[in-house]
Parts: structure tokens; C-alpha cells; sequence
């Protein structure tokens, strides 16, 4: 403890001490009197306060380049979100007017005819276009009291895997999450805590809608794997369900452009 | 009136020239600057106690922010930089209330 109570014992730099005590005994007088004209101390003051505001400033500055940038991040997401947006709804457009022209086309033959019924059947199959029919909602929602430790109380990516699987099981013809078709390219996914289906985030709760004949996929996927997978989660961390009947539901189109895969065995 | 002119001449010239530390000097600014301040409450509790030297202010100050800079160097070198800056700036906080407690009762002598 002797180096604690040395700090508290003697805060003077023992230098002043010593140079007083040497003074004394070559006969001086300590110290004059006017030693606050002293210009060692002056310049002393002066270096700490350049110190002292050149510290100041830097912080400031600082802080205000990294909330300028944070502003400028907010900004550019703003902008591409809005992009992404703007582009999507083009691509729908064009998506339409594509339908619409195909059609057009194929309306005029008999052949034709037979072939634009074949080509609409398979797109609402893939999720190509817009789909209306009756069926049943299942809505998943997180339990009301979060447990936040585990966090195993809200709806994971794979209860909604679960849900929809049970639905095809069960004889859906079409099936859609909170607006969000279930293409053959869709994924379930979750990316740090949060489910992205066909790569857009999504919140609780979670509307799976399917198409199919509304008695028998309201039971068959009770008696089927999603039911019991739904009643398994909701007995054992409190995540609520539902499954309801509808007369009509409208599933969108889904967004399944192919890159590589070339339609055909190729030659 | 002398040293209170110069901090704020310091101050001025701080606001004025808008100097700007190079970045791989930025961490030891503070500590530098309360090695600075327990050197000049050192000084002025000197004065006041009527021992001061200019020679053991001038070499006193350069050595505090020096030595304190050079050891969160160290530290930081170490992995230790930031605890060793909290024992810096314990002991010069220290030393800093010690000092100014002394000028206290000096000058309002309670």
C-alpha cells in the first residue's frame, strides 16, 4: 500500500521539493516572490489549453463524421429500397403485358387456344401468375410472452417449412406467406432472426394462404404433419394458431425468372 | 493573471488554427492532457507553497506526457491499452484532487 499512500501523501512532484531544499542550502532564497510571472508556467497553460481544445475538437468532429455517415447509410438504403421497389412493380407490369400479349397471340387458333390453356395451367403451377380459389388460411403467430433469453418463443423459419409442407401434403393447389407466392425458387429462410421468404424479410404474424378444396385441406392438414408440428410448437412454447376456411382467395404471382435453366433436353 | 492569460491564449489559438492530430497520435490525446493538468495544478500548488522552479515544471510536464503516452503505447502494444490508460488516469486523477484540494485551502483557507 506504501505507493497508494505515497500518491495521497505527497501529490507535489517531489522535484519542487528537492530544488527548494537545494536552493535553501546554497544559500538562496527558495523562490522569488513573483514566480507567477514564471514563463515556463505561462507556456505550461498555453500548451494545455491547445491540448485541451484540439482534444475537444477532434471528439466533435469525430462524432459528427460518424453520424453524417450513419445518415448518409439511412439514406442509401431509403434510395435502394425505393429502387428495388420501383423495379419490381416493372417487372410485374411487364410481366402482364408479356401475359396479355402471349394471349393476344395464341387467342387466334384453335391450336392456339389449346396451347395458351396449357401454358396458363403451368404457370399457376409454378406461381407464375395470380391464382383465385378457395382454401384455408393458417395464421402462426410468436407466443405473447417472449421468453427473450432463447428466444424460442417466436416462429422459426422451419415451422413455416413445416406449415407449408403440410399444406402441399394436404392437397394444395397454391400457397402463399403473407402475400409472398411459394414458387419452385422460393426459399424459407431466416437471416439473423428474421424469416425472408423469396428473399423479402417478413413480421409475425404469418398468414399462410393455400388453394385447394376447402374441407378436406382444413383436415387433412390437421391430421397431417403440419397439424401436428403446429399443435407440437403451440403445447410447447406458446405460439399461437389458427386455421380458417375461405370462399375466395387471391394467391399473387410469384417472381420465378430463370437465369440458366433453358426450358428443353438440349441437343 | 499571467498563467490564466496563457491557457487562454491556448485556447485561441486552439479555435483559431484548428490544428488537427494525426490519427496514430488521436488515443494518447487525452491521457496526455491529464498528465498536463496534474503537472500544471503541480505547478501552481508550487507556487502557491511558494517552491516553485521552472526547471522542475518544464521537465516535470514533458516528462508526465510523455511517459504517460508512452505507456498506453505500451499497452496498447500489450492488448492491455485501455486498462492501463484507467490506472493512468486513476493515478493522475489522484494526484490532480490531491493538488487542488492543497491550492483549495490556500486560497480560501478551508
Amino acid at each position: 500500500m506504501s505507493l497508494l499512500n505515497d500518491l495521497f501523501a505527497k501529490p507535489l512532484d517531489p522535484g519542487y521539493e528537492d530544488a527548494a531544499a537545494r536552493r535553501r542550502a546554497a544559500g538562496e532564497r527558495p523562490t522569488s516572490k513573483r514566480t507567477w510571472r514564471s514563463p515556463a508556467l505561462a507556456i505550461g497553460l498555453v500548451a494545455l489549453g491547445l491540448l485541451l481544445t484540439m482534444s475537444v475538437l477532434q471528439v466533435r468532429n469525430t462524432a459528427s463524421v460518424v453520424s453524417s455517415e450513419r445518415q448518409g447509410l439511412i439514406e442509401q438504403i431509403h434510395n435502394e429500397d425505393e429502387r428495388v421497389s420501383r423495379l419490381q412493380g416493372e417487372v410485374s407490369s411487364l410481366e402482364s403485358e408479356i401475359g396479355r400479349l402471349e394471349s393476344d397471340l395464341l387467342q387466334n387458333s384453335a391450336a392456339g387456344q389449346q396451347t395458351r390453356e396449357e401454358v396458363e395451367s403451368l404457370q399457376a403451377t409454378t406461381g407464375a401468375i395470380a391464382v383465385t380459389g378457395p382454401g384455408v388460411v393458417v395464421t402462426v403467430d410468436n407466443a405473447a410472452e417472449q421468453d427473450a433469453e432463447n428466444g424460442t418463443d417466436k416462429v422459426l423459419d422451419l415451422d413455416l417449412r413445416q406449415v407449408v409442407n403440410g399444406l402441399w401434403s394436404a392437397g394444395a393447389e397454391a400457397v402463399a406467406i403473407n402475400g409472398q407466392r411459394i414458387t419452385p425458387l422460393t426459399a424459407i429462410r431466416s437471416a439473423q432472426n428474421v424469416i425472408q421468404i423469396n428473399y423479402r424479410p417478413m413480421d409475425a404474424p404469418y398468414e399462410v394462404s393455400a388453394i385447394g378444396d376447402p374441407r378436406s385441406l382444413a383436415r387433412d392438414f390437421g391430421d397431417g404433419s403440419g397439424g401436428s408440428w403446429l399443435r407440437d410448437i403451440a403445447s410447447s412454447s406458446g405460439i399461437y394458431y389458427d386455421v380458417d376456411s375461405e370462399e375466395s382467395l387471391t394467391l399473387p404471382a410469384g417472381n420465378t425468372p430463370l437465369s440458366f435453366a433453358i426450358p428443353g433436353e438440349g441437343s | 493573471m499571467i498563467p490564466l492569460a496563457g491557457l487562454l491564449v491556448g485556447i485561441l489559438a486552439g479555435l483559431y488554427f484548428d490544428v488537427s492530430v494525426p490519427l496514430e497520435l488521436q488515443p494518447y490525446l487525452p491521457i496526455a492532457i491529464v498528465a498536463a493538468l496534474d503537472a500544471v495544478f503541480g505547478g501552481i500548488r508550487a507556487v502557491i507553497e511558494g517552491i516553485f522552479n521552472d526547471k522542475v515544471f518544464v521537465v516535470s510536464f514533458i516528462a508526465n506526457v510523455l511517459i504517460a503516452a508512452f505507456i498506453v503505447f505500451l499497452g496498447d502494444q500489450l492488448g492491455v491499452g485501455s486498462q492501463l490508460s484507467t490506472a493512468v488516469i486513476v493515478v493522475l486523477g489522484i494526484r490532480i484532487f490531491t493538488n487542488v484540494a492543497t491550492i483549495r485551502r490556500h486560497i480560501f483557507h478551508a
